[in-house]
């Protein structure tokens, strides 16, 4: 019957009952489909509506082991073969990309004209544009370039009954009608499949450096009013991440609490910046750093730190990664929590968050039995300072056991409502978000 | 005289007596906005003074299916505060404090009536500052600021007012109130995306969570005169091409000039001149330096007249002060004028700054130009006299050329004034039936009877459109 009606919608050399025929992420479909246009995706859709059939949107899958307890859905729509930049305007710092664009490729394009999309999301060269968006991801350079919804000003989307509807436009700054973009920035693929997304650019900065300061003593105070010093001086850092004494030790040999510090900018201001920041590091601290390529390196490292659905399969399963969303300040003691609360569930914990934007990150290792109670604790502790923590990463029968999302957001009855608005069949990714939207 | 409306006596009861106007003379303030082409008193205006009591009204007129229209200062363009047949005004001025500032987090709490230089005003000791800057900041409000995502001269560099707020506190059409945000990325749809720029038909909001953001260290500014639009145009790309992204990009023309030099703040531009650029670039001082440097050299490239740093502080004030009174300085040249809002590509500013001397030369009506150049924001003051018959109507019917001409470009019809009753039918200009229709069903989520600012922002819907939404499921 779903064979039926999707060899109707598009050409049968692109569609195929699943290679396998289970995924231990789940996220999976019965048949895979690669669509190489907009079109295509429109009548993948338009198919699936009038038949009750259930779509998940697929680009990269490195989040794929991210929300959701389907094993599988009808159709896996694997958007890998919709890629390229549709319109490029280096005058305008705009972009116009196919949804299924990896990171990398994007980054290569741009900096031919020396610009760049200002995101640095995990996994780069896999991860693609539309998943990127669709999961809301970001990385530590939040702190001074914002996050998706600070550089996408519109999408072209097809709908889950396959009408293609444009959202914002190709100008840098927009307000007519609704900024309906943001609907699905984040919206993990429940309200449709973007097709194309356009992008405000940034030049790429002249000079780039990282310094890691690494406190040995685990001074919190210290650390802390350090912190403080630098939010409240006119430095400009694109990063103040704070790295788990384990991810310190995997990135760097080296142990205890470190902050990375990214600085972004001309040669003079970068080597100015350099020069405040080590004269007012606390007593005590080690200060390494890097420049350039080399900077660029060790970041690039670190975004291959966290367990994605293109991990190896064995950690894919033992593994997880939680994000926790909270005030900026309150990131120092959560990352701690994280780090101590791992000691005493016997897993091995590797944390960072960005002091001054409120997002951190934990990659837990170990028996998967202990997750649910460690991420109880974890949640709890972001929970009572006002925040959330969510499960970015697990495998499906990890995710089958604890609640991935937490408990519904204020205003749920009006996402129920935009849910039902957009996808009143449930055809895109049935019950991946939070609240079993 | 006629009997007191019931309604007036009921929402007296909520608010007290002195918080709800409802005779003809205290009503014609709120005719209209900062739009004052169309003008219709509302039923009453209530003033809340806390979020419960705008959560009761609202209430209130809910059960009674009265629509009504939530409003700051009034100082809109675009006509989203007026009437237009039986609303009740909820004004948002008594509920004006600033609840909260943390300097640790970066953030402060205001409700809706805080005026929006205030807040920089009153966090500017600590060195730190609201980025959004409208040139109404001295009298708007951020609860009007989020209803239109207001923008201002350096969003080029910082962002609308969307990318500063983190939370808010909201009555919905049916008077609950919710909480969303407030820590980023909170689970969930982006209802706070949504509702900034929303013009009020969403919901109400009652508190704020905004962004703070600290001084940059160093600041300076250049001031360019051009001989031609063009050659001031291709700068405003070159600069942006050279790797720079200033705090602020802005230009005027002749008579925007003519306009300013006439108003209450001349700078003393020299006569003749074609074009203006207003440049300003912030950030660590050890790097402007190298900044503007690149900047004069590019001018230089593009025939500049004369490029000049600003010696001094006071020095930058005057020219920022000569360039954020434009609108109203354009009083000093012509009875009345309008102001449009187009967005494009700047990379197509000569040939759409062309089309608009075409429209103007064609209208017989005087359009000077002063806009965001850096974001291609162009804001056509289009200059008539409404004391000649027909001639109102004759500058509207321009605006809405210049539009088409921003949208023929791959632009947008608005940047930052939002689309209000002035711009309603030009949304087809830029959405198709569907895409319109698809943002209506997104309303009706909200605002299902439609009693929340009703008739704004959407254009009749078109046979199309009231087809493609009835599969009966969507509502």
């Amino acid at each position: 019957m779903a064979a039926m009606a999707i060899t109707k919608a598009i050409t049968v050399g692109k569609i195929r009952p699943a290679a396998e025929p289970l995924h231990v992420l789940g996220n999976h479909g019965a048949y895979e489909v690669f669509p190489e246009t907009e079109e295509e995706i429109a009548a993948v859709l338009q198919a699936a509506h009038a038949h009750s059939l259930s779509v998940i949107p697929m680009g990269g899958g490195t989040k794929r082991g991210w929300g959701g307890t389907l094993e599988k859905a009808d159709i896996l729509l694997c958007l890998s073969s919709c890629r390229g930049i549709v319109e490029y305007s280096p005058g305008d710092m705009t972009v116009t990309v196919k949804a299924g664009t990896t990171i990398r490729e994007i980054a290569e394009q741009l900096a031919v004209h020396g610009q760049m999309l200002p995101l640095d999301p995990f996994w780069p060269d896999a991860a693609t544009i539309g998943g990127v968006v669709a999961a809301n991801d970001s990385g530590p350079k939040r702190l001074r370039y914002g996050s998706a919804r600070d550089h996408v000003i519109g999408l072209r989307v097809v709908y889950p009954d396959g009408r293609v509807i444009r959202t914002g436009g190709k100008v840098v700054k927009n307000v007519a009608g609704y900024d309906m973009s943001k609907l699905f920035i984040g919206s993990m693929g429940t309200l449709g499949v973007m097709s194309e997304i356009t992008l405000k650019l940034r030049p790429v900065p002249p000079c780039q450096s990282l310094l890691l300061l690494a406190f040995p003593n685990a001074d919190f105070p210290a650390i802390r009013s350090f912190v403080l010093a630098v939010l409240d001086s006119t430095m400009e850092p694109v990063s103040l991440e704070l790295l788990s004494p384990a991810l310190h030790q995997a990135m760097n040999g080296r142990d205890g609490y470190a902050l990375a510090i990214a600085l972004e900018d001309g040669e003079k201001a970068v080597r100015y910046q350099e020069e405040w920041l080590i004269a007012h590091a606390p007593p005590g601290t080690e200060i390494r750093s890097w420049r350039q390529e080399e900077a660029a390196h060790w970041w690039s490292r670190f975004y291959r730190m966290f367990p994605s659905g293109v991990s190896p399969a064995d950690r894919q399963a033992a593994e997880m990664a939680l994000k926790i969303g909270s005030r900026n300040l309150d990131v120092l003691e959560l990352v701690k929590t994280c780090h101590d609360l791992g000691e005493r569930h016997g897993l091995a914990v590797e944390g960072h968050g960005g002091l001054g934007h409120g997002i951190s990150r934990v990659y837990v290792k170990g028996d998967p039995a202990r997750f649910a109670a460690y991420l109880q604790e974890v949640r709890t502790a972001a929970e009572e300072r006002g925040g959330y923590a969510v499960v970015q990463h697990a495998s499906l029968a990890v995710r089958r056991q604890l609640d991935v999302w937490g408990r519904p957001p204020a205003g749920f009855s009006l996402m129920q409502g935009v849910k039902r608005a957009i996808d009143p069949r449930q055809v895109c990714s049935p019950n991946r978000f939070v609240g079993g939207i | 005289m006629a009997a007191i409306d019931p309604l007036v006596r009921e929402l007296s009861q909520i608010v007290g007596p002195d918080a709800v106007l409802y005779r003809r003379e205290d009503l014609i303030a709120y005719e209209c906005d900062g739009y004052t082409v169309r003008k219709q008193p509302p039923r009453a205006v209530v003033f809340p003074s806390c979020t419960a009591e705008v959560s009761a009204v609202v209430k209130h007129l809910h059960e009674r299916h009265i629509p009504f229209i939530p409003r700051g200062a009034g100082t809109g363009l675009s006509g989203g505060a007026i009437p237009l047949g039986g609303e009740v005004i909820i004004s948002l001025v008594r509920m004006k404090r600033l609840l909260h500032v943390d300097y640790e987090n970066r953030l402060a709490v205001v409700e809706p009536g805080f005026v929006n230089l205030k807040l920089t005003n009153a966090v500017a000791a600590k060195g730190y500052y609201y980025a959004p800057d409208p040139s109404s900041q001295y009298a708007c409000t951020i609860g009007g600021n989020v209803a239109e995502n207001a923008g201002g001269a350096h969003c080029l560099k910082y962002g609308v007012t969307t990318n500063h707020v983190l939370g808010l506190e909201v009555v919905l059409a049916d008077g609950e109130i919710v909480e969303i945000g407030g820590v980023p990325d909170t689970p969930g749809y982006d209802l706070l995306g949504l509702l900034t720029g929303s013009e009020g038909t969403l919901g109400i909001v009652t508190k704020i969570t905004v962004r703070i953001l600290k001084n940059p260290e160093g600041k300076k500014t250049v001031l360019a005169y051009f001989d031609s639009v063009e050659e001031a145009s291709r700068a405003v790309s070159d600069i942006v091409a050279a790797g720079i992204v200033p705090a602020a990009l802005e230009m005027m023309d002749k008579t925007a000039i003519e306009g300013v030099e006439a108003g209450n703040y001349p700078v003393g531009h020299p006569k003749g001149l074609e074009a203006l650029l207003l440049i300003e670039v912030d950030g660590i001082s050890a790097g402007i330096d190298d900044q503007i440097a690149r900047i004069v050299e590019v001018c230089q490239n593009r025939n500049v007249s004369e490029v000049k740093v600003a010696a001094s502080e006071e020095e930058r004030a005057r020219w920022w002060a000569n360039r954020k009174t434009a609108f109203p300085a354009m009083g000093a040249i012509s009875p009345d004028y309008l102001v449009q809002d187009g967005v494009i590509p700047r990379s197509r500013l000569p040939e759409v700054l062309e089309k608009i001397s075409r429209i103007s030369a064609r209208s017989g009506l005087r359009i000077a130009n002063v806009f965001h150049a850096g974001d291609g924001n162009l804001h056509p003051l289009i200059l008539f006299d409404a004391r000649i018959p027909g001639e109102t109507e004759r500058a509207v019917q321009v605006g809405s050329e210049v539009l088409k001409a921003c949208a023929d470009a791959g632009g947008s019809i608005t940047g930052e004034h939002g689309v209000g009753i002035e711009k309603k039918e030009e949304m087809r200009y830029i959405f198709t039936d569907e895409e319109i229709a698809a943002q209506i069903g997104i309303r009706d989520v909200f605002n299902p009877q439609n009693l929340l600012n009703p008739d704004k922002l959407f254009p009749k819907p078109g046979r199309c459109a009231e087809m493609r939404t009835a599969p009966g499921e969507a509502r």
